[in-house]
């Protein structure tokens, strides 16, 4: 029970501190949120008009001022789940607009990481169980071949080739110009057609990490004293793979798991700006850019306590699944 | 066996996936070709670019939210005179006609027949209203006219008359600028600040929001507008974009747009190319881009010294090198030529534009008091080799490499210079608080002539060294040039306006408050096949963002 408690304690000071440099380190950075938005609108080849940086401060009301009492805000803010009015789609809020880009973020991401995930375990496994042969040769040096490759040239190819020259799927956006959201079969099918291309590279790329980490632990653990006990007991090889080796190899992978989870929007930023995808990880390159400081800060928040929350959770479920870790912890 | 099988089976199932999938393919999307000519005479539709609003753009149509709204406000709404943003003419508009009834009142006379599109009819109400909401919400006020305005008046239904608190010539294209909104829409909303205007905008365009998307915004003629006869495109098309991107690119050479406006590296190739009998360009030149040198320190203080340096930057190499050649050398007066050639001091040759000669350089360096010691390096008045900096943002690569050539030009002169490449919030708030030697600034081409060079060179736009200047970042305080912005921002006439200019822009050549180098460039592209009568350079009617000029002048192709 000690080690429960005192995983929470260390989740809660964690979170503090995460708000707390979540609301610091944008303000301590140099630069003028509406300075960001008109010389945005005019390109740098332009000049920018005093009289406009004038209106849209007004607009956007005054971000400086005591930094404390800004902080007060901000602390109750969150605990009322308000984010604020975003800079760069005022007056919509934050709110209303992490609400459109999170579906297509969670479906994309979330989908192709299960995905990657069990694919890329399930190699690894076949690789380590066929150690030393032609399939574990080609998995092996395929999977770190393609692991070279820059995701942002890949993802250009599979453009360059499906989408304009082959014509098969569109180059980028969650959906068409002709459909809109809802719930129409018209609209899922063609959001099913631009979801491929980003999904595809996500794919490719995706299994990479899981594959060779799951293949060295499963190596490994397939040498210990029991896999060789077990095997000198005359177990059938496929017996002791399974469940004296991929049972054992694949605890690390899940904690990976849990954590690449909570780090989803993070890793979504390049995918969905290649594909000009509508998703939250492009829209926090735009609110950077932007100085959009509460739509940055509520994005940041998420992926913040995302991962603290995976993090917290693989802990619990190391707890209960390694006793170890609870009588080390306690001695 | 049990791969092969497994194999098989995985082929048939991609194949079929792909089969389908292609079946379907992408239909979604718009192609090339199709929309042509209706029998009506109408262009079907035609394909544009970006519209704005971010990467996530919602439904906003409220034209003062400059930052936020969606391109399409543009077609919806109208303003008192249209500029012609190449040659910087004003032409008629909502009013058919304006005069100054002395050097503080100024009255507009409306066009008859206008009508907003919801049918009721338009009048000098709206007008005054539309002035007033922005009195009223500063915040909607983006060209800052209430600084300068008094009141506005209405004596009867076709007229609005303007009260200045001063003289007010130099505010005219300020005031010609704004969008006029309809009263009766506008007056119902409790706060305009955050009124997005989603639901069918009501306006007096050309155009109407048809439908609207994340990815798509569709616009479509208005019937009932007052030059109707002269609008001959059904619907347009704006399509979501990442403005600027490699794959933006690809659509665009595969000819996915009738037109944008978008950063090519090698458009003729890219474009032209594909088809040269439809696909086109044209980059007219937009505000200057200076040598900024901060002149509160040695040696940038000397005018001797600046005087030498105009010389010492090869521009050709900037502009073929970092460039690509799509703009022009910029002229030393701040006027952007050709569009603005008739401002022009009388008697300068090649229209202000300054070689390179490094050796011209040289020598009037060393006339100034900054010789060479015999190791080549370049002393200053101290005697020690002068020393100083360059700033770039890293990440405007065309700047970068035009700052590369610039530093590689002043080490040939002996000069110990350093290249820094802060990112571009840093760089700005650095020009601003004047924290550099040497960087890049952008000044002019609006068509307002005193802001053009009040915004650079007026003293009251500048501040001392450590805190923000408005504008005028090298810190240029000079009581003529005040006086000239004065007799600028006070000339009704044209006349007086010109003689103002010019004397500012012999301020320029003689002062050297900064250096100009280059024409930032107006991106711009087109195809013909669907639509013709774009602007370029042998008919330059407009500047490719003077929305509604251009599409009044398109016509179908073929006609």
């Amino acid at each position: 029970m000690r080690y429960f408690l005192r995983r929470a304690g260390f989740f809660l000071a964690t979170l503090w501190a995460a708000i707390t440099l979540n609301f610091l380190i944008p303000r301590l950075q140099p630069g003028d949120p509406a300075e960001a938005i008109v010389s945005r609108l005019g390109g740098q080849s332009q000049a920018i008009d005093p009289a406009q940086v004038e209106a849209v401060r007004k607009m956007l009301g005054s971000p400086d001022g005591n930094l404390l009492t800004q902080y007060g805000d901000y602390l109750a803010a969150i605990v009322r789940g308000d984010f604020g009015i975003s800079y760069t789609y005022f007056p919509y809020t934050v709110t209303h607009m992490i609400g459109q880009g999170l579906p297509w973020t969670l479906i994309l991401v979330g989908v192709t990481q299960i995905v990657s995930f069990v694919v890329g375990t399930l190699l690894g496994a076949w690789a380590a169980y066929r150690r030393n042969s032609r399939v574990d040769s080609v998995i092996t040096l395929g999977s770190t071949f393609v692991g070279t490759l820059p995701f942002f040239w890949l993802a250009l190819v599979l453009i360059y080739v499906f989408a304009i020259t082959l014509n098969w799927f569109p180059s980028g956006g969650g959906y068409g110009g002709g459909s809109n959201p809802g719930w129409t079969w018209l609209f899922f099918s063609d959001a099913f057609q631009h979801s491929i291309l980003p999904a595809v590279s996500l794919l490719i790329v995706g299994p990479i990490g899981w594959i060779i980490g799951m293949r060295n632990n499963m190596v490994q653990t397939l040498g210990e004293d029991y896999a060789r006990l077990a095997r000198a007991k005359g177990l059938p090889r496929r017996r002791i793979a399974l469940t004296y080796g991929a049972r054992i190899a694949v605890l690390p992978n899940v904690t990976g798991f849990a954590i690449a989870l909570g780090g989803i929007l993070g890793g979504t930023v390049l995918v969905e700006s290649i594909f000009n995808y509508p998703g939250l990880g492009r829209m926090m390159l735009e609110a950077v850019s932007n100085r959009d400081y509460p739509l940055m800060q509520a994005l940041f928040l998420f992926i913040t306590v995302g991962v603290l929350i995976a993090n917290f959770l693989a802990d619990l479920l190391y707890g209960v699944l390694d006793p170890r870790v609870r009588r080390e912890e306690a001695v | 066996m049990k791969r092969p099988t497994f194999l098989r089976t995985a082929v048939v199932a991609v194949a079929t996936t792909l089969a389908l999938v292609g079946c379907t393919g992408t239909s979604g999307t718009n192609g090339s070709g199709g929309g042509g000519t209706a029998a009506n005479g109408l262009i079907d539709y035609l394909d544009y670019g970006d519209f704005g609003g971010g990467t996530a753009p919602q439904a906003n149509f409220n034209p003062y939210l400059e930052a936020t709204r969606l391109g399409g406000v543009d077609y919806v709404f109208e303003k008192l005179m249209v500029y012609d943003k190449f040659s910087c003419t004003a032409k008629p508009w909502l009013a058919t006609g304006f005069k100054w009834n002395d050097p503080k009142t100024l009255t507009f006379t409306l066009r008859d027949g206008v009508k907003w599109n919801d049918g009721k009819p338009f009048s000098s109400k709206d007008v005054a209203f539309t002035f007033d909401l922005l009195k009223k919400n500063d915040a909607l006020d983006t060209q800052g006219i209430w600084r300068y305005l008094a009141a506005v008046e209405t004596p009867d239904a076709k007229t609005v008359t303007i009260k200045f608190k001063d003289p007010g010539a130099s505010t005219f294209t300020l005031l010609t600028e704004i969008y006029v909104v309809p009263e009766h829409v506008w007056s119902q909303q409790s706060d305009p600040v955050k009124f997005v205007n989603a639901q069918n905008p009501v306006g007096t365009g050309p155009m109407k929001i048809k439908s609207f998307n994340p990815q798509q915004l569709t616009i479509e003629r208005n019937p009932d507008y007052w030059q109707a006869d002269k609008v001959k495109v059904q619907e347009i098309r704006f399509h979501k974009a990442d403005a600027g991107g490699a794959v933006e690119q690809l659509k665009l050479s595969r000819g996915e747009y009738d037109t944008n406006a978008m950063f090519v590296p090698d458009i003729k190739k890219a474009f032209v190319d594909r088809n040269p009998d439809t696909n086109h360009y044209w980059y007219p030149p937009g505000g200057s881009i200076s040598a900024y040198m901060n002149l509160t320190k040695a040696p940038f203080d000397d005018l001797a010294f600046r005087k030498a340096m105009t010389t010492a930057f090869d521009r050709d190499q900037i502009i073929t090198k970092a460039q690509l050649g799509y703009v022009k050398a910029a002229s030393q007066t701040g006027l952007v030529v050709p569009g603005q050639e008739k401002w022009l001091p009388q008697g300068l040759a090649d229209e202000g534009r300054l070689g390179f000669d490094a050796a011209k350089t040289d020598s009037a360096l060393t006339a100034a008091g900054y010789p060479k010691d015999a190791q080549g390096k370049r002393l200053g008045k101290d005697g020690k080799q002068v020393k100083f900096t360059f700033k770039v943002p890293g990440s405007y690569t065309d700047w970068v490499s035009a700052a590369q050539i610039i530093v590689q030009n002043l080490k040939a002169l002996g000069f110990d210079v350093a290249l820094e490449t802060p990112n571009p919030p840093t760089y700005e708030s650095d020009r601003a608080v004047g924290r550099y030697d040497m960087l890049f600034g952008v000044h002019g081409g609006s068509c307002n002539m005193f802001r053009n060079f009040s915004e650079p060179l007026g003293s009251d736009q500048s501040a001392p060294i450590g805190k923000k200047a408005a504008s005028n970042f090298v810190r240029w305080n000079d009581p003529a040039t005040d006086q000239l912005l004065d007799e600028l921002r006070l000339a009704t006439d044209e006349a007086k306006q010109k003689e103002a200019v010019a004397g500012l822009a012999k301020i320029m050549t003689d002062q050297v408050p900064m250096i100009p180098l280059w024409y930032g460039a107006k991106w711009f592209q087109y195809q013909t096949d669907k639509a013709v009568g774009w602007p370029d350079e042998q008919n330059p009617y407009a500047a490719p963002g003077d929305n509604v000029l251009v599409l009044t002048n398109l016509k179908p192709a073929g006609s």
